[in-house]
């Protein structure tokens, strides 16, 4: 009985403790940070937007950590979109609306392109980090949008020099039948035959397809001597070991966007060597940033971050930055802050550009192959931000 | 349509009262469901909440018009996306392409699915059983496939945003993209349908339409032409599918294909299923329980569509006529005790 009173009597005194704490601290600190993340969990992406969820869970931490960012806490929410652009249009409302309007992670370009509309009425932010379509800050640019990722067009010409170099002749592209794909392929088309090279066909296949062979004929069919894949997640490792299967690997040259990923390299293990492919971000890049930001990652999670962990990373640095600059939380104050503005990143200090919001960043190139041991795709060129700047088409 | 109806009104149960103040008194509840419509904006504070209820009313319409299908038809329908897609896409493409004007094409939104269904039930209407749901699964699939391939037409897979022009029919068409003003139009909008829907039910053409559901061919025996009232139903399903695809185009200014895919024809079968379609307002009220169900268990884990097809089972096993059916078979003592009062 005695006993049970003690309890009671520290009880109320923590609890004593905890209100005055708490209310202590409501006097002083700021309004939280709040990130909405709405990504791919379960649909042809969900391996992309797992590593999404990962890089803003590391970024989010390692600001907590260090007292937050502007004295504010930093918190995030996820919900899945299947990689559905009607979804994404659903779950990223709803995270506005719920109190987390600065909204990053989706995958699909169509996504990006169906919740841009949209943010100045919900009053949000999008930084996106994976959408690839030019369109996102070309001609349906938005106030409230910007990309800290390499667009499809920065993608092009990155393989400029590399596709000038090869011999192969006649070309053709294998790619996802949405955006993402439509503009890459075009982008693609349009400096292939600038350098010479002729477009022997161009093959879309819908998302999540299990079945490529009648593609794979269709592409042998054609004559090709070489082909660019845009495909990603499972099409991306559907495909490449169904074509290893049919012997189409072997016997042309293949080369892709968002294709061979660390991850898929992963998967297919030696079904991936050889095969070349733009790497937006790799954690053997040699500056003292990502020395940093790799090290502090393989403490917390014992392995090298992901490309798309990287570009994720990428934009909660510069999100982070955007906050400190303006010292607001507020959607109109962080994209006046975003637009125009300088950031440090694991890639170097970059530019927003003000016209586009693009972030004009460096890009590589490679190919995959043993490096420390294992397989994973190794950088073999590297593109300044200047020479891979791409034309303004945004009038805002 | 036609023949002798008197056969067929007589109100099933021998309740009390005549079908005069049977439609007084749901002419009653719905002017009050309406003005509770009216009223919600202004008592509810969270913008989330007026947005996601929104959002509910227009799949409550969609269930609806599932199942109608199901309560006058007995049939079941995997291809109703396909009209719930043609009523948005007819209106976002025909203002993208200015094929049409704003409000010409809110109209053609609604009339040509509204047609496309009739001439089609006039055909799939002969044809029961497993072949009829093959048959709409078909017929709603290749309207998706168009939309998906034909990139062209409105983006395909991507979709397309629409922006809609400043004012509609003269009235500000910012109204129906902000969620206060957006609620009490949809709401009202189902109101009218079921109640529209009840009518019918009650009237010789509805109990037609029953008869034909129960025995075709004693219908046919007796004198009516089958087929003609089945298209009828077929064409006022899509009516209403047509419609709930158009207000969620107005109020999300964009559309997809999966407006069309047979997933979200067998969602709005579910949705039906957990609320009861042999009630007129159960496929609504199932419709809003599983919006409601899946956005809680979608917030509690990524593993939602499990614990959907859970409830599913649960409730086709203990609820055969789903949740309204249990409201209406806990209504019935209740009724029973207020007569015994009264009297």
């Amino acid at each position: 009985m005695s006993k049970m009173r003690k309890a009671g009597r520290v009880g109320l005194g923590i609890a004593a403790a905890t209100a005055l704490l708490i209310g202590a601290g409501a006097a002083q600190a700021k309004d939280a940070l709040k990130i909405g993340v709405p990504t791919d969990l379960s649909g042809t992406y969900a391996d992309l937007g797992n590593q999404v969820i990962r890089a803003v869970e590391f970024a989010v931490w390692e600001a907590n950590e260090a007292g937050g960012v502007d004295g504010r806490k930093v918190e995030y929410r996820s919900l899945d979109t299947e990689a559905k652009p009607d979804n994404a249009r659903r779950q990223t409302e709803k995270l506005v609306r719920e109190g987390y309007p600065v909204i990053l992670g989706l995958i699909a370009s169509g996504e990006g392109l169906a919740i841009a509309p949209m943010m100045a009425r919900w009053d949000g932010l999008y930084i996106s980090t994976i959408n690839k379509s030019d369109k996102l800050t070309g001609d349906s640019c938005e106030d409230r949008v910007f990309r800290v990722n390499t667009q499809s067009a920065m993608d092009a010409m990155t393989i400029e020099p590399w596709l000038k170099q090869r011999e192969e002749k006649k070309w053709a592209v294998v790619a996802v039948d949405i955006a993402w794909g439509r503009g890459s392929s075009e982008a693609f088309a349009a400096t292939a035959e600038g350098a010479g090279k002729t477009m022997v066909g161009q093959f879309f296949i819908p998302s999540n397809t299990n079945d490529f062979a009648p593609y794979i004929q269709q592409v042998k069919d054609s004559g090709a001597d070489g082909i660019w894949v845009v495909l990603a997640g499972r099409d991306a490792i559907n495909f490449a070991q169904q074509a290893k299967q049919f012997g189409l690997i072997d016997s042309i040259t293949v080369a892709g966007q968002s294709f061979t990923t660390d991850n898929t390299v992963k998967a297919l293990g030696d079904v991936a060597k050889g095969i070349f492919g733009i790497i937006n971000y790799s954690s053997t890049l040699d500056t003292a940033e990502n020395k940093a930001f790799v090290a502090a990652w393989r403490t917390k999670y014992d392995a090298d971050p992901t490309n798309f962990e990287g570009e994720t990373y990428l934009g909660m640095q510069v999100l982070f930055q955007a906050v400190q600059k303006s010292g607001s939380i507020a959607p109109a104050d962080l994209g006046k802050a975003l637009s125009g503005g300088e950031f440090d990143t694991i890639l170097g200090k970059l530019k927003m550009r003000a016209e586009d919001h693009q972030l004009l960043s460096p890009n590589y190139f490679g190919k995959v192959d043993e490096f420390d041991g294992a397989l994973r795709p190794v950088i073999t060129m590297t593109a300044t931000p200047d020479q891979v700047t791409p034309p303004v088409s945004c009038s805002m | 349509m036609s023949g002798n109806p008197t056969s067929l009104t007589a109100p099933a149960g021998g309740r009390d009262s005549g079908p005069l103040s049977r439609n007084w008194r749901l002419l009653t509840a719905a002017a009050v469901a309406v003005a509770a419509g009216i009223a919600a904006p202004h008592v509810i504070s969270s913008v989330l909440w007026i947005s996601l209820l929104t959002q509910a009313v227009v799949d409550m319409i969609f269930a609806t018009s599932v199942g109608l299908l199901v309560r006058q038809n007995g049939r079941i329908s995997f291809g109703q996306a396909a009209f719930f897609g043609l009523g948005g896409y007819i209106f976002a493409v025909s203002i993208a392409r200015e094929i049409a004007t704003p409000e010409l094409a809110i109209i053609l939104a609604v009339v040509l699915p509204t047609l496309i269904a009739f001439l089609l039930g006039l055909i799939i209407a002969r044809i029961p059983g497993v072949a009829h749901a093959m048959l709409t699964l078909a017929v709603g699939q290749a309207f998706y496939e168009v939309v998906f391939k034909w990139r062209e037409l409105a983006n395909g897979d991507d979709g397309m945003s629409v922006a809609l022009p400043r004012t509609l029919f003269g009235f500000d068409s910012g109204m129906l993209q902000t969620p206060g003003s957006m609620l009490p139009i949809v709401w009202t909008i189902l109101v009218m349908i079921l109640v529209g829907f009840t009518l019918m039910a009650r009237s010789p053409f509805g109990q037609l339409t029953e008869a034909i559901r129960e025995n075709d061919e004693r219908a046919q025996f007796i004198g009516y032409t089958t087929t003609l009232p089945r298209a009828v139903i077929y064409g006022a399903s899509a009516f209403v599918a047509a419609v709930a695809g158009l207000l969620q185009t107005l109020y999300n200014g964009y559309i997809s294909p999966d407006m069309f895919h047979w997933s979200l024809s067998g969602m709005a079968l579910i949705m039906a299923i957990v609320g009861g379609p042999k009630i007129i307002w159960g496929p609504a009220l199932g419709a809003f329980i599983l919006f409601f169900f899946k956005d809680v268990a979608g917030d509690a884990t990524e593993y939602w569509p499990a614990l959907v097809g859970i409830m599913l089972i649960v409730v086709t096993l203990l609820l055969p006529e789903g949740f309204a059916g249990l409201a209406e078979r806990t209504d019935v003592p209740l009724r029973r005790l207020r007569k015994g009062r009264a009297s």
